[in-house]
């Protein structure tokens, strides 16, 4: 792509059925899709703009969001070598995890992608969605908007009538994909991205799939709205992560749905560090028995982010099993919001079902955290728990740490990572691991007592 | 090297210690021996910088410095060290990447990953712990007994100049007893004091005390050499009630 041929009405702020249309046209889409997302469009201009007196938003205030101040598309160069990638970007992929196969969006478009030839030799396909459009119509067209439709919510319907750019990973029956295929989100202008997501892994596959989020420094307000879609076939394995780490002039809206059929196992990691504002729905359908879904958060906000996360462990059939763990830290006047919902539906016996969410307040009265586990329970025969905690960290801990010599900032940092050792001991991925200490160690900073005035 | 004056400590608005004095000398083993409620505990939190105790009065001093003008971990540097009655637990975080923070903190110079390992593995055999223990969360889910090993343990990978041991000897069997004390003894020499607090001589037959105080409602009421645990030990706390109560001093 390049800016060339993009459409007057893309450039100009704020989003219309116009826009929509030149969008379409100008990506030379199916007529079917045009209509999806003139369709989507129409949902999002008949639901109201959620405010804090509905109760999936009741903590997390977007009045200020205007939807219509940002640029609805913006371009980016076409590079044909990874060297010619914006410098943060090649730092971001070389201080990752290796991988093997790798795009990256830069705002609304693909700027690079890379595939390597045994993958492509096994019929794995990776790609952006447009070009998924172009040679795996039939596919894309069943699948997308199967898990996300455009009539999901506000920000879902937005995001299906407007994305651009997105992955598309397919893994056919069987192939076991050993190193990770990694999307990159980068933004570097004042705008919008409308990334979307959509894996598709057959019957007995397995691969692990990374989303990062990550942009360039910048005053004005950007605006970041996804959608990710994951279909996990019989007996497969999926390994997802999502990293956001955008810079504070973001605000993040992001719906991850999956569905797994029989005895298939998917394994999620949802991390927010960046964005000003950030809202992320998880929802792991258990469609089938034996399913098995692992649903991993980390969070932590700093200064005045609002982080909020709502899960869904929705089982659907018989003997499936899901375990959820939340953790997160606060700091300054930040907010974090988790609500979780495990529901079993009538008929899903034998549910073996856990959702755990935990806080750590650190060295201060100002931040929030809220947690609102719940159950949903319409089935006799299950085992279900929730719990959820929040708590300062222990001075009695910090002070034997500190009878051992050990200073107090380090002290702290200690019980930080003992806190998030929980999620990070789960995760068999050592350039991400690395990723998410590193970042972790950022939000510490100079101690968490020194920064509250 | 160690020298407490007139000390005095609250909590929660409450007088525990009352006016408390007590030298220890380099090399020197003293055992403070009390009952419940004495005051014991409070003594050995204070000296190390507990946030819940508040000191209202009197001095205390370690190689010259103001042991008060001093956050824990700086006391620690100069060479003090409390083995905990009650060790925190501290989720995530496991005995080796601790102890590593820890001996990294209060030395001079770093010890390579090596050198850290051997010294580790060096120790641990010394307490008689499985290797496996070091990958741990530290306390979690110990046994009393671990815990208090893991205490000496940490003593043996500080080194420090003062160690005050709070009650280790309580809820010991007698083989983690003699564990313990072999963990004490290893450090024993003219460079090396402790304070022993401990409700029972016991723990004084595998390590021998050169002085021996007596402790009664937040003061030392009386001194002597290791006889006087045997005694005590003969008479029971009730004697020293009697001795040297409350009643008998007004």
């Amino acid at each position: 792509m390049s800016t060339n041929g993009v459409p007057e009405v893309l450039k100009s702020k704020g989003i219309s059925a116009e826009t929509v249309k030149a969008l379409s046209s100008f990506k030379d889409e199916p007529g079917w899709l045009t209509e999806r997302r003139l369709e989507a469009w129409r949902s999002f201009e008949a639901l109201p703009m959620p405010t804090i007196r509905d109760e999936a938003w009741r903590y997390t205030d977007i009045s200020d969001v205007r939807i219509e101040d940002f640029l609805p598309y913006a371009p980016s160069p076409d590079v044909s070598r990874e060297a010619d990638l914006p410098d943060a970007v090649q730092r971001l992929i070389a201080e990752g995890e290796e991988n093997s196969a790798l795009l990256v969006q830069h705002n609304s478009e693909t700027a690079f992608s890379r595939v390597d030839e045994e993958l492509s030799r096994k019929g794995i396909v990776f790609t952006d969605l447009h070009t998924a459009l172009a040679e795996h119509e039939d596919l894309v067209r069943e699948k997308l908007f199967g898990l996300v439709p455009g009539d999901y919510d506000k920000f879902a319907a937005l995001s299906a009538a407007a994305f651009s750019g997105g992955s598309f990973l397919y893994v056919p029956r069987g192939v076991d994909v050993e190193l990770p295929i990694q999307s990159y989100r980068w933004l570097d202008v004042v705008g919008s991205i409308m990334p979307r997501t959509l894996v598709v892994i057959e019957e007995g596959a397995s691969v692990t799939y990374i989303d990062e989020y990550a942009s360039a420094d910048g005053e004005d307000p950007a605006f970041s709205n996804g959608a990710v879609e994951l279909y996990v076939g019989e007996g497969a394995n999926l390994r997802y992560v999502s990293l956001q780490n955008w810079e504070r002039n973001v605000l993040h809206f992001n719906t991850i749905r999956s569905r797994t059929e029989k005895d298939a196992t998917i394994n999620s990691l949802v991390v927010s560090f960046g964005s000003q504002l950030s809202r992320t729905n998880v929802e792991a359908g258990l469609s089938a028995s034996g399913g098995d879904s692992e649903m991993l958060g980390l969070y932590f906000a700093d200064q005045n982010q609002v982080l909020d996360h709502h899960t869904l462990q929705d089982h659907i059939a018989p003997n499936a099993h899901s375990d959820l763990l939340y953790k997160g830290a606060l700091r300054d006047e930040s907010i974090a919001v988790f609500s979780g919902l495990i529901r079993v539906e009538p008929g899903a016996q034998k549910t073996d079902a856990y959702q755990t969410n935990r806080n750590l307040i650190l060295g201060t009265d100002d931040a929030f955290a809220v947690s609102l586990p719940n159950l949903e329970i319409m089935a006799d025969d299950v085992k279900c728990s929730h719990g959820s905690t929040t708590g300062q960290v222990d001075e009695t801990e910090l002070f034997y740490l500190m009878s051992r010599g050990i200073p107090r900032r380090e002290a702290e940092k200690l019980v930080v990572f003992g806190f998030f050792g929980e999620i990070t001991s789960r995760i068999p991925l050592k350039g991400l691991k690395d990723k998410l200490d590193r970042a972790i160690e950022g939000k510490i900073g100079l101690g968490f007592e020194e920064r509250v005035a | 090297m160690l020298k407490i004056e007139n000390l005095q400590v609250e909590i929660d608005g409450q007088e525990i210690v009352k006016g408390l004095d007590l030298e220890v000398g380099k090399g020197e083993i003293h055992a403070i021996m009390g009952p419940n409620g004495s005051g014991k505990s409070t003594l050995a939190n204070v000296l190390m910088g507990h946030p819940r105790y508040e000191v209202t009065g009197g001095s205390v001093t370690f190689q010259g410095e103001d042991v008060f003008e001093l956050e824990p971990d700086e006391r620690a540097k100069l060479g003090m060290f409390l083995a905990f009655q009650y060790p925190s637990e501290v989720p995530g975080v496991s005995v080796a990447n601790f102890l590593r923070t820890a001996v990294n903190s209060v030395r001079e110079e770093e010890l390579s990953p090596m050198e850290m390992y051997r010294l580790i593995q060096e120790k641990m055999s010394i307490m008689q712990m499985d290797p496996k223990f070091a990958e741990r969360y530290l306390n979690e889910g110990f046994s009393g007994g671990e815990k208090k090993r893991n205490e000496i343990l940490q003593m043996l990978m500080l080194e420090p100049k003062l160690a005050i041991m709070d009650e280790t000897d309580s809820g010991l069997d007698i083989d983690a007893l003699q564990v313990v004390a072999k963990g004490v003894n290893e450090l024993r020499g003219p460079e090396f004091s402790a304070v022993i607090i401990t409700h029972y001589q016991r723990i004084l037959r595998y390590i021998e005390p050169d002085h021996v105080h007596v402790m009664l409602d937040g003061r030392i009421v009386t001194s002597g050499g290791k006889e006087l645990a045997l005694e005590l030990e003969d008479k029971g706390y009730e004697w020293v009630r009697q001795e040297f109560g409350a009643g008998t001093q007004s």
